[in-house]
C-alpha cells in the first residue's frame, strides 16, 4: 500500500486535492455561501453535462473545436518545422525570417483577429488561421534552435565516416533535437487550443468556445460550465499525452533513469 | 612507395575576429609504412590534432600533399577512420547502434550491419553491454565503443587522437594492451597521438616528436623493442634510454616556451 502510494504519489496527491476542491465548491453552494447562479456547482454541471451528452451538443462542439485545433496545429507543425529547418540550415533564411519572429513575439496576435475576419470571413477558416498563427512561433523557434545547436563534435565524427548532408540531418541533427522539438510541440498544443477557443468566443456558430460565449451571454452558468470544463480536460489530456511521448523518446538522457 | 606520404604540409587557421591567419603546422614531411604503428608526441598546441584532422580529410591544407595508397586526400574516405579524443558517441544510440553508425554512413549492406556491429562490440569486450547507452558507460568503455566504431568500417588506416587521454593510468595500460592485441591481429596502419611518453614508446614502431611555433616535426625515433610488447619492458634499459631521450626533446620545446614568456 505504501509502495503503491510512493509510486503514484504525484497522481494520488493531485487527485485528492482536486476532489477536495470539488467538495468545497459543492458545499459552498449547497450551504448557501455562494449563489449557484455565479459559479454553478459540480452536481448541477454534471447533470447538465449528461443532458448535453445525450442531446449531442457535447459531441458536436467537441468535433468542431478538435477539427479546427488539429488542422491549425498540423499546419503550424508543417510550416514552422519546415521554416525552422531551412533557417537552421542557412543564415540568410534565418535573417530574412527574423523580423517576423520579433514582430510575432512582441505583439498580441489576437489583435489581428479582425483582419483575418476581413480576409477569411467569420468562422472556421479564421479560427484555424488564428490557431495556426498562435502555434507557429514555438514550433519554428524550437526547430531552429534544435538544428542550430547540433553538437559539432558529433557532426565532425559523422563526417569522418563520410556522412552526406542528408545523413547529418536525419541521423545527427534530427534525433539530437527530439527533446527540444517535443518541448516546442507541447507549447504549440497549448497555444493552438487557446487560439481555437479565443477565436470561437468571438465569432463562431459551433465549438466549445462558441458554447461558452453563447451560454455566458445568456448567464446560463451551468450550461456554460460544461464546455469550460471540457476545454480544461482537453488541455490536460494533450499535455499528458506529450509527457508520455517525451518519456518514450528520451530514455537515453542521463536523468531518465530516475 | 609508402602507404602514407605527407609532403611539405602546412595548415593555417583563421584567427578569431581578424582576417589574419595562424600557421598551425608547417613543412611536415612524413612517410608511413603499411601496417606500422606510429605514435606522435609533443607539447600541447604543437598541431598534433591538426595533422590528424588533415589526414582524416576534415580540414584543408594551405600547402603540400597527403597521399594514401597513392591517392590524394581531398576529404574523408572509407580507407581511413578516426578515433576522437572525446568519444563523440551519439547519446541517443546504444553501444550497438553507435558501432553501427559508421557502417550505416558507409552504406554497408543491411545484412552485414547488425552482425558486424555485434562482432566488433564483442571484440572490444563489451558483449554484455550492447544495449547500454553512452551515459551508462565508464569513460574507458566509451573509448572502446569509439575504437570499435572505427575498426568496424574496416579502414586501412586508423587515426587515434589521444583516445586514452581522459583515463587513469591503470585503465590506460589495460586499454593500450588491448589495442596492441587487436592491432597485431590484422596489422592496420595506426597513427596514435598521445601525451604520455611511455605510451608512445610502448605502442609505437616509431615515435614522431613534434615541436611548436609553428608546429613541425623535430625528430622521428625508431623504437627497436620486440613485439609482442609486454609491461615488463617498461623497466628495461632500452626503454629507459628511449624515455630519457624523448623527455629531453620535449623539455627543450618547453624551454623555448618559457623564453617566449620571459620576453613577453
Ligand atoms: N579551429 C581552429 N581555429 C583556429 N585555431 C586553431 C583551431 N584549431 C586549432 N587551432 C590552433 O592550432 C594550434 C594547434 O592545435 P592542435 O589542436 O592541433 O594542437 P595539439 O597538438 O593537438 O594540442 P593538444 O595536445 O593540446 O591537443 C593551436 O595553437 C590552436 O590554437
Ligand atoms: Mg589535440
Amino acid at each position: 500500500m505504501t509502495r503503491l502510494f510512493a509510486k503514484h504519489q504525484a497522481l494520488i496527491s493531485g487527485f485528492v486535492s482536486f476532489a477536495v476542491l470539488l467538495l468545497i465548491w459543492q458545499l459552498a453552494v449547497d450551504l448557501g455561501y455562494i449563489k449557484a447562479f455565479f459559479v454553478s456547482s459540480p452536481s448541477r454541471a454534471a447533470t447538465e453535462f449528461w443532458r448535453q451528452l445525450q442531446s449531442g451538443e457535447v459531441r458536436d462542439n467537441m468535433t468542431v473545436s478538435l477539427y479546427e485545433f488539429a488542422v491549425g496545429l498540423s499546419l503550424a507543425v508543417a510550416v514552422g518545422g519546415l521554416l525552422g529547418v531551412l533557417a537552421g540550415w542557412s543564415r540568410t533564411i534565418e535573417y530574412i525570417l527574423e523580423p517576423f519572429i520579433w514582430f510575432k513575439y512582441s505583439s498580441p496576435t489576437i489583435a489581428f483577429y479582425p483582419i483575418f475576419i476581413a480576409w477569411l470571413g467569420l468562422g472556421e477558416p479564421t479560427i484555424i488561421a488564428i490557431a495556426f498563427i498562435f502555434a507557429l512561433t514555438p514550433i519554428y523557434a524550437n526547430t531552429l534552435s534544435g538544428i542550430k545547436n547540433v553538437d559539432q563534435d558529433l557532426v565532425r565524427a559523422a563526417k569522418s565516416f563520410g556522412a552526406r548532408p542528408h545523413d547529418l540531418f536525419l541521423k545527427v541533427a534530427l534525433p539530437g533535437s527530439v527533446p527540444i522539438l517535443i518541448a516546442g510541440l507541447r507549447l504549440a498544443v497549448g497555444r493552438a487550443l487557446t487560439g481555437v477557443i479565443a477565436a470561437e468566443l468571438f465569432g463562431a456558430t459551433a465549438g466549445l468556445g462558441y458554447s461558452i460565449a453563447y451560454y455566458g451571454q445568456k448567464l446560463k452558468t451551468n450550461e456554460m460550465m460544461v464546455s469550460l470544463v471540457l476545454v480544461v480536460i482537453l488541455g490536460v489530456v494533450f499535455t499528458q499525452l506529450l509527457s508520455l511521448l517525451e518519456a518514450a523518446t528520451d530514455s537515453w538522457r542521463p536523468n531518465a533513469d530516475r | 612507395m609508402s602507404q602514407i606520404e605527407i609532403r611539405d604540409v602546412s595548415i593555417e587557421y583563421k584567427k578569431p575576429k581578424s582576417e589574419e591567419t595562424f600557421v598551425a603546422i608547417q613543412g611536415i614531411n612524413l612517410a608511413i609504412e603499411k601496417g606500422s604503428f606510429v605514435t606522435i608526441v609533443g607539447a600541447s598546441g604543437c598541431g598534433k590534432s591538426t595533422l590528424l584532422l588533415a589526414l582524416a580529410g576534415l580540414i584543408r591544407r594551405a600547402r603540400g600533399s597527403i597521399r594514401v595508397e597513392g591517392r590524394d586526400v581531398t576529404g574523408p574516405g572509407p580507407d581511413r577512420a578516426m578515433v576522437f579524443q572525446d568519444a563523440s558517441l551519439l547519446p541517443w544510440r546504444s553501444v550497438h547502434g553507435n558501432v553501427r553508425f559508421g557502417l550505416e554512413l558507409q552504406r554497408w549492406s543491411r545484412d552485414d550491419l547488425n552482425e558486424r556491429a555485434a562482432r566488433f562490440v564483442r571484440m572490444v569486450g563489451l558483449g554484455g553491454f550492447a544495449d547500454y547507452h553512452p551515459h551508462q558507460l565508464s569513460g574507458g568503455m566509451r573509448q572502446r565503443v569509439n575504437i570499435a566504431r572505427a575498426l568496424a568500417v574496416d579502414p586501412q588506416v586508423l587515426l587515434m587522437d589521444e583516445p586514452f587521454g581522459a583515463l587513469d593510468a591503470q585503465t590506460r595500460e589495460v586499454m593500450g594492451d588491448e589495442l596492441l592485441r587487436i592491432w597485431e591481429r590484422d596489422k592496420k596502419t595506426a597513427i596514435f597521438v598521445t601525451h604520455s611518453i611511455d605510451e608512445a614508446i610502448f605502442l609505437g614502431d616509431r615515435v614522431v616528436v613534434m615541436g611548436r611555433n609553428p608546429g613541425h616535426i623535430r625528430d622521428v625515433v625508431e623504437i627497436d623493442l620486440p613485439r609482442p610488447r609486454a609491461a615488463a619492458m617498461l623497466d628495461s634499459a632500452a626503454f629507459i634510454a628511449y624515455r630519457r631521450k624523448l623527455r629531453e626533446y620535449i623539455a627543450g620545446d618547453m624551454q623555448s616556451l618559457q623564453m617566449i614568456k620571459d620576453v613577453a
